[in-house]
């Protein structure tokens, strides 16, 4: 089968690059070996967050502090800013509505009560332009009864330094009888479910409505609207305070909705999506991989001129460590990290872990190396790529949007 | 590269232990949904694997709810075989014995011979309500269920009456694996693939006396039965692809899946020698269209507006994309494709009373992407589907194969390969 | 906690193992009013650090039969008065093909010698009886092992204790020992809780402090030469083998394979190391390297079979009093009256021995403080069950069979961690069955029982008590929902998000040590979660 591109992987970067491609009439093809990282997604894109170990205002200006090796520098500062730009605007294309800026973080609240400085949030979320002021005194935090995964308790703690009056309240509503009856389901994506379906919105806010009399905010956990895109506006004009969303624990509802609005624009752009398919190994020939056999598909093959390796670090398995090795499992691509492990870490949990930096190895154009040489036209893009800790950072996004931009734009040229 | 270069050394071979908790499954779980006495994907498989390793009282006879649609599988980040983890849990410590209902909804092939010889008595009789209420009390087979018409003539008959012999002007050959449904209820679609293999220029053999390929014998528990079936289908389709160099297709998703990927793990029978050449006719066909071996030759009054439906076990496979191109080369065809969600019919599942209400509420969404379509009707690769979507919706079905063999100028594609 | 410290206690015990809340508990039954102390929480030490083997005195039979004896002689009673912390699944001893097979007849003969039964099973139905095994033995001898919840043994004592009277101290630090003369009179404490002294006085203070005891002692003002002997473990994340597997060998390094709960564990090595390092001990590449590679010869699974963790005990060798040395090292139960040997009144250590044998150390130290204090009652702990081991209650063995019973697995854990206490649980509404660690099978029910009953005072100690963050995903799930039903019992959010922290660090510890595979998955993950999502730092105050 043969396509003009095939991307490996299909979560943030792949689908980016996808979707680049593809709007550029490219037939693209993406292989993803099961849902992908967005599905944990915050609400928030980060672009930089944090360098040398200092909070970061204005990460387009912080940036020429990283290391040179740092996937940015390896794009090329003078290339950022337009990329950022493109990425915004890609993003708004496929449906999803932002809010932020490059050139200035602003903050959203985390569910330990904390600001935490990003670059573009959901319009689910509320932005902060303040990290150290709350614009409201009085909060009521909702949850729903029986639901494990939000912890109203640390944010009200979180609160308290902004000198805001918190009150925690809890709603018990009948549809959500069936799966509290579950012991394990009482889960954010399945009361999500339950609000997808419409008729649960409006009672449940005239019941925050009563709750929220006398607040000037109401918080909640971020479970509205999981395959139905209507439902958390809805929510915002039903209850008449400002609502404040923060995440539970994942997956994330938000982060699912955002991963089927990406997958919907790039199949709509004629993109084939292929979903709980492996990659099993390449046919290389003078430098350039020809095609890829995958599990699903055997002996129809997948020929591309170009291909996009964007599978992820260790938790999507785009690199795998054992006892005494890191690889790359589809390739055997080159790898740049320890092979020693008492190498890849710190034994202080919160420290900069080594392993966080690995990755594949690339030349300059982010073609990745095999055995020393670069594969032709095999590119490299977001977190399968080393010479960044996206976690101490804040740069996981960011590092998946812009390096797979790149990408396309390497291809496209 | 390949991945057996890496030595695994203390990286899980125990599948379950995959599982990193994330907790997607329970997302793309139908049943979760609609059914909250069903513990969940990640309960049922990974976590529930472990408990039972500690102690089999942990089994749960809950997990028969499972519908073994395999989407938790499709969606699994970490490679896990959540469902084959769950059917493997039920085979090896379920105490329950399967009821008489199970046995007969399992036993396609029996019931299908018997209820096809007396096709006009056996349909009339249960589509009379009082009959359809005495199975409903009786054998717990839900009321509502329209059953599938048994044929007078079965398949495999017509096909020595009428094709065999014709089959032997081709070339090149294939045999069939035709499965249940097309024998006992729907022969057309068997003929229609006849007349699509034949227009592309190949002879439709039968196999040496194929049995069920076991899916409903699985679901249901039957395991030892399965088993002895699964062996009689590796030996006749050895007989065809190792012996007679013949592949073998067939247009059943589930039938297909069953036996390249169910029979090893579930049933720990040996399928290697047959797996690769065994495979669904869209996919035999696309293969040859792609490696420029066959071009088909479409009527060019053919136009329909059609929606594709991936069945789970297409979805699992991920072979829908061969259906969704060959209907894309017709040139009358607008072909919406479904939102891939589970119809909830789930091969004899949805026939139980006691779960057609989560069958149908499984299949809602579905149902209402369908209606909302406005298309001539649907086109999907499995008979459960079909029966499903018919009885729920407004839409007729209709399989790929069939929709081609309407759609081909047979005359025009036999010109062209035997120039 | 019956916190009063102007009454004088007959006796202060150091050490919450299970050799201090078992010497507490028999104390108690023989009608002393104690007090319990342990600067951190029950089994931090030794006790919740080794195999949880329930030793049937065979692997000891050859080297030392005093050893042996006394551990058959404890299993017995164990299984007695203790069923729901030990599991009856027995051992097999292999012999494999690079062991001599001439030493299995020594073995059977030293065992029958100390009273151990054995049967010499054909190596076929040896591998029919543990598939697990490896398929190359040649010998395979059947004996009496079984496995022992440290942590729940410890626990029960302690709440037994509890129940006869005795007032118990978690999270106090000894940090002086008091004296008038010659004569001990009581312990100063330190409160790690409320950061805070306190004295508390007592006619007799028991060092049950395990390898710390030789600090005990110090302050004190006396010597025991104690060396600690580092013996590393690795947990596999489910149960490999149903029986315990050891090496038909001397004692040696990884040569026992135990099935535990959820999991199995082999072990061990054995190193001595400066007593400066026994509170941070590492386990090291080399200690795992060996693990895995003399553990894949029990049983060759394990080379596929996913680690969730490695830790290290350190078990107190205590050196004979002519000998500071360390070569001449008892391995047996060392009772020390420090009035004899170093003309100190008022004060015993109670050390060396084993897990196995904690009951018995329990009640040769309890003889002694009794005959000091000249009180003449018999030991009873032999004979009446531990708290949770009375007759197991019916109606929660028929729930956990009820077909389509969704909260079997919470019910069913529930009576396999607290036996027939598992009734105290609350259950039955979804406000109690909802699971907070979906691996373990932990109701908010149990959580709320383990932090209303079980001294509970943080994360860690929960986990002892529960097995919150025990499975295969080490917390990554479950740690923010205990750590949010913890925070609603205490009402200090800002100490729960610091608890949170340690707790992740306390996770990651054991597993650094092994992070390649899931684990390293599983790991970025859970950082991306707690760090990246919910911004959780080491330092949330």
């Amino acid at each position: 089968m043969k396509f003009d591109n095939i991307i490996i992987g299909g979560g943030l970067s792949g689908l980016t690059c996808g979707i680049k491609l593809a709007e550029q009439g490219k037939k693209c093809a993406i292989v993803s070996s099961g849902q992908s990282a967005i599905h944990f997604f915050s609400g928030s894109f980060d672009l930089l967050g944090k360098a040398n170990g200092e909070e970061v205002t204005n990460p387009l200006e912080s940036m020429k502090s990283l290391p040179e090796n740092h996937p940015y520098k390896r794009v090329g500062l003078d290339k950022i800013e337009r990329l950022t730009n493109d990425a915004l605007h890609l993003l708004v294309r496929s449906g999803l509505n932002l809010n932020g800026q490059a050139d200035r973080n602003h903050y959203t609240l985390t569910p330990m009560g904390v600001m935490k400085p990003t670059w573009l949030t959901l319009s689910d979320f509320t932005s902060f332009d303040q990290k150290d002021s709350f614009p409201w005194k009085k909060a009521v935090i909702l949850n729903f009864s029986g639901f494990l995964d939000f912890h109203t308790l640390f944010i009200k703690d979180g609160l308290k330094k902004f000198d805001v009056h918190a009150q925690i309240k809890t709603v018990s509503m009948k549809q959500f009888d069936a799966i509290r009856k579950n012991p394990s389901e009482m889960r954010s994506t399945n009361i999500a479910k339950e609000f997808d379906k419409e008729n649960a919105i409006e009672e449940f806010a005239q019941k925050a409505n009563v709750l929220s009399d006398g607040f000037d905010v109401v918080i909640l956990p971020a479970v509205f609207g999981l395959f139905n895109k209507t439902i958390a506006d809805k929510l915002k004009e039903k209850i008449e305070k400002p609502v404040l969303l923060l995440p539970a624990i994942p997956p994330s509802v938000p982060g699912i909705r955002t991963q089927i609005t990406l997958r919907e624009r790039f199949q709509e752009l004629g993109g084939t999506y292929l979903l709980g398919d492996n990659v099993e190994e390449g046919v290389f020939e003078n430098g350039r991989l020809l095609e890829i056999r995958t599990n699903n598909h055997g002996d129809i093959k997948f020929e591309a001129d170009q291909f996009i390796l964007a599978s992820g670090s260790f938790y999507s398995k785009g690199i795998v460590a054992t006892h005494d090795k890191l690889y790359e499992p589809i390739f055997g691509l080159d790898i740049d990290g320890d092979s020693n492990r008492e190498k890849w870490f710190d034994e202080k949990i919160f420290n900069d872990q080594a392993f966080m930096h690995y990755g594949v190895k690339t030349d300059q154009k982010f073609r990745a190396l095999m055995n020393g040489e670069p594969v032709e036209n095999l590119y490299v893009a977001g977190s399968v790529l080393g010479g960044a800790n996206p976690l101490k950072e804040g740069s996981g996004a960011g590092i998946s949007l812009l390096t797979s931009l790149h990408a396309a734009e390497q291809i496209l040229k | 590269m390949k991945k057996e270069i890496f030595e695994p050394y203390n990286v899980s071979d125990n599948n379950f232990e995959q599982c990193v908790k994330c907790t997607i499954c329970t997302v793309y779980c139908p049943v979760l949904e609609v059914n909250p006495d069903y513990p969940g994907p990640k309960q049922s498989g990974p976590d529930g694997e472990r408990m039972r390793l500690k102690d089999p009282e942990f089994y749960d006879e809950a997990l028969k709810l499972c519908l073994n649609c395999k989407r938790c599988e499709v969606a699994c980040p970490s490679g896990v075989k959540i469902g084959d983890i769950i059917q493997s849990a039920r085979i090896k410590y379920s105490k329950s014995k399967p009821k008489l209902r199970d046995m007969i909804l399992a036993n396609t092939d029996i019931v299908g011979t018997m209820a096809s010889t007396f096709a006009p008595i056996v349909n009339t009789a249960v589509a009379l309500k009082p009959v359809r209420k005495v199975m409903d009390s009786v054998l717990k087979i839900d009321h509502h269920r329209m059953f599938p018409k048994y044929t007078g003539l079965r398949f495999e008959t017509w096909y020595r009456r009428y094709a065999e012999k014709k089959q032997q002007e081709f070339k090149k050959h294939v045999s069939y694996f035709h499965g249940c449904y097309v024998n006992y209820n729907f022969p057309q679609q068997g003929k229609d693939l006849i007349k699509v293999m034949n227009a592309a220029g190949y002879g439709v053999h039968l196999l040496e006396k194929e049995k069920c390929c076991g899916v409903a014998l699985i679901s249901n528990g039957l395991i030892k039965q399965a088993t002895k079936q699964a062996k009689h289908n590796v030996e006749a389709f050895k007989k065809s692809i190792v012996d007679k160099k013949m592949p073998v297709i067939s247009t059943s998703s589930t039938c297909i899946f069953t036996i390249r990927d169910e029979y090893p793990h579930l049933l720990g029978v040996k399928n290697e020698e047959i797996r690769n050449d065994s495979e669904l006719a869209t996919r035999f066909l696309f293969r040859l269209i792609d490696e420029g071996k066959l071009n088909l030759v479409f009527k060019k009054n053919y136009k329909k507006r059609i929606a594709y439906h991936t069945p789970c076990h297409m979805e699992k496979l991920g072979w829908s994309i061969y259906s969704t191109s060959l209907l894309k080369m017709i040139p009358g065809v607008e072909l919406v494709q479904l939102e891939s969600q589970c119809c909830g019919i789930a091969g004899t599942y949805g026939f139980k009373k006691e779960n057609y209400q989560t069958s149908q509420e499984v299949g809602k969404p579905l149902f209402d992407q369908i209606e909302n379509s406005k298309v001539d009707f649907v086109a999907t690769d499995c008979e459960t589907c079909k029966w499903q979507i018919e009885m729920s919706t407004s839409s007729k079905v209709q399989h790929p194969i069939s929709i081609l063999a309407e759609a081909i100028d047979v005359e025009s594609t036999m010109k062209l390969w035997q120039k | 906690m019956n916190k009063n410290r102007s009454k004088e206690y007959d006796v202060i015990i150091i050490g919450g193992g299970a050799t201090g809340a078992g010497t507490a508990r028999d104390c108690a039954m023989r009608g002393l009013s104690v007090l319990l102390v342990e600067r951190h929480d029950f089994a931090t030490g030794a006790t919740g650090r080794n195999h949880g083997l329930l030793h049937s005195g065979a692997r000891y039979a050859v080297t030392d039969h005093e050893s042996a004896a006394e551990c058959i002689e404890e299993n017995m009673i164990l299984r007695k008065i203790a069923n729901h912390c030990i599991e009856e699944n027995n051992g097999l001893f292999l012999t494999l093909p690079e062991d001599d097979i001439a030493f299995q007849s020594q073995f059977v003969d030293a065992c029958s010698s100390a009273g151990i039964s054995t049967e010499i099973i054909d190596p076929k139905l040896a591998l029919r009886m543990e598939p697990s095994a490896n398929p190359d033995i040649i010998g395979a001898v059947k004996v009496p092992d079984g496995s022992v919840d440290p942590f729940r043994l410890t626990m029960s004592n302690a709440l037994d204790a509890k129940l006869k009277g005795a007032d118990i101290l978690t999270q106090h630090e000894v940090v002086d020992i008091l004296k008038d003369q010659d004569r001990v009179n009581g312990v100063e404490l330190f409160d790690h809780e409320k950061k805070e002294k306190a004295k508390y006085y007592g006619k007799i203070v028991c060092n049950a402090a395990g390898i710390w005891g030789h600090n005990i002692a110090r302050f004190a003002g006396v010597n025991i030469n104690m060396f600690p002997a580092k013996g590393s473990l690795l947990i596999f994340g489910h149960r490999v083998n149903k029986m315990v597997l050891n090496r038909c060998r001397k004692p040696a390094n990884a040569d026992i394979l135990v099935p535990g709960d959820t999991i199995c564990l082999i072990g061990t090595t054995s190193e001595r190391i400066p007593i400066e390092e026994i509170d941070n001990m590492y386990v090291s590449k080399d200690d795992v390297d060996v693990l895995i590679r003399e553990g894949v010869k029990l049983s060759p699974s394990l080379a596929t079979t996913r680690i969730l963790r490695a830790y290290a005990g350190v078990r107190p060798l205590v050196a004979a009093d002519d000998d500071p040395s360390g070569r001449s090292i008892s391995r047996g139960i060392v009772l020390m009256d420090h009035k004899e040997r170093d003309g100190l009144e008022g004060f015993i250590t109670i050390t060396g021995g084993k897990l196995m044998t904690y009951r018995l150390m329990a009640e040769e130290a309890t003889d002694l403080i009794c005959k000091k204090l000249d009180v003449d009652k018999k030991c009873e702990t032999a004979n009446i069950p531990l708290p949770g081991s009375e007759k197991s209650d019916e109606t929660l063995n028929n729930v956990s069979q009820k077909v389509y019973s969704i909260n079997g697995i919470t019910q069913k854990s529930a009576k396999d961690r607290h036996g027939s206490l598992a009734h105290k649980i609350a259950q039955g509404d979804e406000n109690e069955d909802s699971m907070v660690c979906e691996c373990e099978g932990v109701s908010i029910g149990e959580v709320k029982y383990a932090i209303n009953e079980l001294h509970v005072n943080n994360l860690i100690d929960l986990r002892r008590r529960t097995r919150v963050g025990m499975g295969t995903c080490q917390g990554e799930l479950c740690a923010c929902r205990a750590a949010g039903l913890l925070c609603e019992s205490m009402e200090e959010p800002g100490k729960a998000k610091d608890d949170l922290a340690n707790f992740l660090q306390e996770r990651w510890k054991g597993m650094s040590p092994i992070a390649w595979g899931e684990t390293i998955n599983e790991i970025q993950f859970t950082s991306w979660i707690y760090e990246g999502i919910y911004g959780l730092k080491p330092d949330n105050n």
